[in-house]
């Protein structure tokens, strides 16, 4: 009769769902079916040049097919006074998972207003530009789902301009394209930035021929080649439009450039 | 009935199968929420000239059951911001109490300007951010809307994973696919706020709750609605759905009664 | 005193052969060094009062606020140490948070009452600290609304179970003193500091249990009170404080707040217009 109220059932009967009253154990692990990152679209691209560099993106934000917002800008400056960023003197792009960009943003802009404020001296570019490294490779394991872009002038007051990877490795370039739309841009970068594939006619025949020398480009014309830039994205990638927000960091400081995109 | 029981009203392990212990978890690794229970669909929004209007429903559904009919999505924070709603009831049950828990701390000094909506959408991004992060998401989609400095409107959205967006028009859920062409239609940038009145907006806005009304099956004809202006917040909680019409009912085809 | 020397008075938690706690009379003496505080239940409100004593010219005026907000419906002021006083009301804010944590709901003006009675009790228990250097003044409008918890969704069914006692009366101004001793009380109109007996002896002749006091009246008395209670200490320059607290009909919508500028200015000039009376009234008599 003790059988009956003991609160193991007896054995060889039925099985009941209660039978073993070991419920500690567990099938092994389950996996989280929540998934931390998503997509924001949009594209990014920055251009060092003799005495400036100039950092763009689009403005669009989208979600799967939804487009969000026309006006989401990816570029940052960092280490500027106030809301406007007053006397900032390096600018960061972010494209990728926005609110990993928004908090990497707010992670640099820190810093490099910190350091200002304890050493009395604005960060350098390069500076900069090892601590954005370190502070990706930081989060390797639950990266900041993004790829950067820094933009400044270095310690000559030339255009410096450095690229990311989401887990911080990082590379000081003349032309970076990021985003959606990267693989649309870079190979036309690659062409008129540093001039690849184009020769000098007349040079020789097969491997005799001469590869073109670059040269950094006039800011005019770096202008010009963002804005075609984009204009093609726009045309070829649904992720890209509204707007594209420019911004051009010389010895004068930051300026900042809106202009219209294809909203389709 | 047997002689065990410990089995009475209970299922038994021959008919239904042994029951799988691990959703016990007791030594497991920790759980957080993989799925929102209890939702809350679309909330819609619009700026217009001198403040922002703002709508949800009163339903909260459990699946595809209508569970609660007289839940009110649209939260006041204070006097210059409304906070809606969409995603898992419970977390936004908690966040209410976190705002409200926020705004008695604010409330312990008067001299200090109060916080305005952009505050709270900064503070709310950094919770739901900080929650992402920690894989314990509050699964919500929120959009903030009310004034910020010098009495201008403001209007951004924040979601479970802590992405943020500002926009003249915003949608959530269902919203964004059916509301948000709607409202883009009459104030498609931010240009053209300013020409928009508040009873275009009231009206555009009901107009988009009365369209995920007829299309969105999660949704209810009793909406909560509210209106910020400097002047204060409007906020109506028990708002019917107007002239509805149903009579493009009779065009479908091609499920149900009609075949073809 | 007849205590010193005796070694009675040198520890917390130890009586006296006679059955007294020093240390707590000592406490008491701290508060009333203070500037006065009185606090007035009317019968559509509470007021809260302060004679906040100059301590220097180079202190700017109407800042450094000593009524503080415990929840949005309750606000303490008190007398004596001021940094005890900014402990009591941290403590409070600490309570207030947590019974909403609980509960989800405001807490009660009597709940915070006996939770912080309890705190400050338990100040003079032990040899390792010393009691709190304050008398407050707990004052709040407990809602009599029918009001959902926090982050309630639903309204609950418009017929069948779960009714509501017909005819119940809930809620309504509550005021509470706490002393050093942890002994506290509700009162009408309670008064501490250094002119309390003063200020008591003019809140007795208000008759505050007949409930008929309006919170407005309640205002003008309690400048009027602060005032006269000043008069012994009229060498010092001092700023009045105030704040009330009314139903959701009323002019705070059951918030606690401070009285707006232009009734608390106009409540100070008919104070020092009622004490001119009496100034004349002497003369008077003297001639």
């Amino acid at each position: 009769m003790a059988s009956v109220f003991s609160g193991a059932p007896p054995q060889g009967g039925p099985g009941y769902s209660f039978s073993q009253t070991r419920i500690a154990t567990s099938s092994g692990i389950r996996e989280h079916s929540f998934y931390p990152y998503t997509d924001n679209g949009g594209s990014t691209l920055g251009v060092s040049g003799a005495d400036f560099t100039i950092l763009a993106g689009d403005t669009r934000s989208t979600s799967g097919y939804n487009i969000n917002t026309r006006y989401a800008p990816k570029l940052f400056k960092i280490g500027g006074e106030g809301p406007d960023g007053t006397g900032a003197r390096i600018v960061l792009s972010v494209v990728g998972f926005a609110a990993d960009g928004d908090a990497l943003k707010e992670r640099l802009d820190t810093i490099v207003k910190m350091y200002k404020y304890q050493h009395g001296k604005p960060m350098s570019v390069a500076a900069c530009a090892q601590r954005l490294s370190h502070i990706l490779y930081n989060k390797r394991f639950f990266p900041y789902y993004v790829h950067a872009i820094l933009g400044g002038l270095d310690e000559e007051g030339r255009g410096a301009l450095y690229s990311y990877d989401p887990v911080g490795s990082y590379e000081r370039e003349q032309c970076r394209a990021a985003g959606a739309a990267a693989s649309l841009i870079m190979p036309f970068l690659d062409n008129q930035v540093n001039f690849k594939n184009q020769y000098i006619p007349g040079s020789g025949v097969g491997h005799a021929l001469e590869q073109r020398v670059p040269e950094p480009l006039p800011r005019k014309d770096v202008e010009e080649l963002v804005k075609d830039a984009f204009t093609s994205a726009v045309e070829r990638h649904i992720e890209v439009g509204d707007g594209l927000q420019m911004m051009i960091i010389t010895k004068e400081g930051i300026q900042e450039t809106f202009s219209e995109l294809k909203k389709d | 009935m047997n002689h065990l029981p410990q089995a009475w009203g209970r299922p038994r392990d021959d008919v239904y199968g042994a029951y799988d212990a691990s959703h016990l978890q007791t030594s497991g690794p920790q759980q957080h929420t993989q799925s929102p229970i209890v939702t809350g669909t679309s909330v819609v929004a619009v700026k217009f000239k001198d403040g922002v209007v703002i709508a949800a429903d009163n339903l909260a559904s459990y699946g595809s059951l209508a569970r609660f009919t007289d839940v009110k999505r649209l939260r006041k924070f204070n006097s210059q911001v409304v906070v809606g709603f969409g995603g898992d009831v419970s977390d936004m049950q908690y966040l209410d109490r976190l705002l409200s828990s926020l705004d008695i701390r604010e409330n312990y000094s008067t001299t200090e300007t109060p916080l305005n909506a952009k505050n709270l959408h900064t503070y709310l991004s950094k919770v739901m951010y900080k929650r992402r992060s920690d894989f314990n998401p509050l699964w919500n989609h929120i959009l903030v809307a009310g004034l910020e400095h010098e009495n201008k409107p403001f209007l951004a959205s924040v979601d479970l994973l802590g992405t943020t967006f500002s926009s003249p028009t915003l949608a959530t859920g269902f919203g964004a696919h059916l509301a948000q062409p709607i409202l883009r239609r009459v104030v498609p940038d931010e240009a053209t706020v300013e020409s928009v009145s508040r009873e275009q907006a009231v009206a555009l806005v009901k107009e988009c709750m009365k369209v995920l009304f007829y299309r969105d099956a999660r949704s209810l004809d009793k909406y909560s609605i509210a209106v910020v202006t400097k002047d204060g917040i409007d906020l109506k909680e028990d708002e019917k759905l107007e002239s509805q019409s149903w009579a493009f009912a009779e065009g479908i085809r091609g499920y149900g009664t009609q075949v073809n | 005193m007849t205590s010193i020397g005796t070694g009675y008075d040198l520890s917390n938690s130890v009586f006296s052969p006679d059955g007294r706690n020093f240390q707590v009379e000592y406490a008491v003496k701290a508060v009333e060094n203070g500037g006065t505080a009185i606090g007035i239940r009317c019968k559509d409100g509470v007021v809260l009062a302060l004679e906040k004593l100059i301590t220097s010219k180079l202190l700017k005026p109407g800042a450094n606020k000593r009524i503080s907000t415990i929840d949005r419906n309750i606000g303490v002021v008190s007398s004596g140490l001021l940094p005890d006083g900014r402990h009591f009301v941290s403590r409070a804010r600490d309570e207030a948070a947590d019974w909403r944590r609980s509960y989800k709901a405001p807490i009660p003006t009597s709940a915070l009452a006996n939770r912080m009675g309890s705190y400050v009790q338990a100040y003079t228990l032990y040899s390792s600290v010393r009691p709190f250097g304050v008398t407050a003044i707990v004052g709040g409008w407990d809602l009599e609304a029918e009001v959902p918890v926090d982050g309630q969704v639903g309204s609950g069914p418009s017929v069948g179970s779960g009714g509501k006692v017909e005819g119940l009366k809930h809620g309504g101004p509550f005021l509470y003193m706490i002393e050093p001793s942890g002994l506290y009380w509700g009162y009408y109109g309670a008064a501490t500091g250094k002119g309390r007996q003063s200020a008591k002896s003019e809140l007795e002749k208000l008759d505050l249990a007949a409930g008929n006091l309006t919170l407005e009246e309640g205002v003008k008395e309690a400048a009027r009170i602060i005032y006269v209670a000043h008069e012994d200490s009229k060498d010092k320059d001092f700023e009045l404080e105030m704040t009330w607290v009314s139903s959701l009909a009323g002019p705070t919508k059951g918030r606690h707040e401070e009285v707006p500028k232009e009734l608390r200015e106009e409540a100070e000039r008919l104070a020092k217009k009622a004490l001119e009376g009496d100034d004349d009234e002497e003369e008077k008599m003297e001639e």
